[in-house]
């Protein structure tokens, strides 16, 4: 038979030492950020939305072809660009996209980026952004 | 001069009579106004004293830092539907929160406001009994609690009200057996011991400082009574919902909210009248009503913090407290008073 030494206890001090915690922790500063008006500050290799520079593209369809769950899908823009004579140029539904990166990674000529932009709720039931969208800024997509 | 003179004298061309009834009556409704603008007061600084401890930030959308919320909450109460179960005993039912209510209005108006300034005291009721009534009064909400467990027909609120009386009667004894020591005190130094002004100007040394353990056993005394956090077993709000107030919804439920509220205010009063020598300091007959506020907020902090920081105690753990710890430490407070009182310690005869 172990018999285990119980630690003296005086009676209320483990009460007053909470007591003192809960009160020091009303003179903490509140963590909380109001997200509309008080914005965090993101880190500084936060990525979100999917930019697309068109003249750039050259329709290649790797970003495509390495996006792991059918995210991008190549569509194509009557628009004239030497580079790009099939005219194909990704198509991004933000529904399914997992910020993998392995677009930006993959493209060739460096026309398809992830930026720090994350504000992309929007009232319209869909999330797909055509090349053109890409290319925008948010405010002008949601207009 | 209180409040309720100054005003009969601006209606005595009334008449006697007429002038008093008058008086009675807005001095009624001042108070009225007091008491329910400190529980706004309490339950807005409860909100925010609970967020910022918990590292929130606490209301803050209604009104400038929230101060309106209490008001907007106040008013989507009135709003609601009331909803009535089943089978439920309509009178005692109805009557459960106006009883709650109304025992801590009453309460209200005997506490010893002291002096400020020009306006005088607040108190409506120089009874040379005081000390007495305001206990009977401050019996009258378990009374509420326990009809309203009963009577609307919930097991929940059934078993809330049973552990509402088993903690009543296991606090109250103690609490009444400390009063005595005050009131032991008191009347070896005045011919009016029961009176509750008396028993604050006595207070040439507080008698917190006297009776320790008389202030310990007193204060737990008042947060059982008030049924807050680690005594809130009438409520248990992780097992029985909450308790006895589980059927009741809009005014009704709000009412018993208020009457929570207010118990925590009306009982950090009474320990600073009690024990704290009340409205006693520096400047006492121009501020007296200034010092008694600070003592009092100062209470409701500690209270707050206690309320916060503790968890539940179970009903048989605070029954054995009441009756085997509380019980013998407020006998043992009878004896260190007579002591203090037959060896005249700190200017008492």
């Amino acid at each position: 038979m172990i018999e285990v030494k119980q630690p003296k206890r005086i009676p209320f001090i483990g009460m007053l030492q909470g007591m003192i915690t809960v009160f020091k922790h009303g003179l903490q500063k509140p963590v909380t950020v109001q997200y509309p008006e008080q914005k965090e500050i993101l880190p500084d290799r936060f990525r979100y939305r999917i930019f697309l520079s068109m003249d750039d593209c050259v329709g290649c369809t790797l970003c495509e072809q390495v996006c792991p769950n059918l995210t991008i899908s190549m569509q194509q823009v009557e628009r004239e660009n030497p580079r790009n004579k099939r005219k194909l140029y990704p198509d991004v539904n933000f529904g399914t996209c997992t910020i993998c990166r392995n677009c930006e990674e993959i493209c060739p000529t460096d026309a398809i980026y992830l930026t720090h932009v994350f504000e992309t709720a929007r009232t319209r039931n869909s999330f797909t952004y055509n090349p053109e969208e890409l290319g925008k800024h948010e405010e002008e997509v949601k207009r | 001069m209180n409040i309720l003179n100054r005003i009969q004298s601006i209606l005595s061309p009334l008449g006697h009579l007429p002038s008093y009834a008058g008086a009675y009556i807005i001095e009624t409704i001042i108070v009225l106004i007091f008491s329910v603008t400190v529980i706004a007061g309490m339950v807005y600084f409860f909100r925010k004293y609970m967020a910022r401890v918990q590292n929130r930030i606490g209301p803050n959308r209604v009104g400038k830092f929230g101060v309106l919320q209490v008001m907007a909450d106040g008013l989507k109460l009135m709003q609601k539907e009331s909803i009535f179960p089943d089978g439920r005993d309509d009178l005692p039912y109805k009557l459960a929160p106006i009883i709650v209510f109304m025992g801590l209005i009453l309460a209200f108006i005997m506490v010893p406001y002291s002096n400020l300034y020009w306006f005088g005291s607040l108190t409506i009721t120089h009874s040379n009994v005081g000390i007495i009534l305001i206990f009977a009064v401050l019996a009258i909400m378990p009374i509420g609690e326990i009809l309203a467990g009963i009577s609307s027909n919930n097991k929940y609120a059934m078993l809330g009200a049973l552990r509402a009386v088993a903690k009543d009667i296991s606090f109250e004894v103690p609490m009444m057996l400390s009063i005595l020591a005050i009131i032991m005190i008191s009347s070896a130094n005045t011919f009016q011991p029961l009176n509750l002004q008396n028993i604050v100007s006595v207070q040439s040394i507080p008698f917190g400082i006297l009776e320790p353990i008389g202030l310990f056993i007193f204060f737990v005394s008042m947060i059982a009574r008030a049924s807050y956090s680690p005594f809130d077993m009438g409520e248990s709000d992780s097992e029985l919902v909450t308790g006895d107030t589980t059927e009741y919804g809009g005014l009704r439920f709000g009412m018993f909210y208020m009457g929570l509220f207010g118990t925590i205010f009306l009982g950090s009063m009474l320990v600073s009248v009690l024990y704290l020598g009340g409205g006693s300091g520096p400047f006492e007959s121009s501020i007296g009503f200034v010092w008694f506020m600070v003592k009092t907020i100062i209470l409701v902090i500690i209270s707050l913090t206690v309320w916060l920081s503790m968890p539940r105690v179970r009903i048989d753990k605070f029954v054995n407290f009441g009756w085997k710890i509380l019980l013998p430490l407020s006998f043992i407070n009878l004896v260190i008073t007579g002591i203090i009182i037959l060896s005249g310690i700190g200017g008492i005869a």
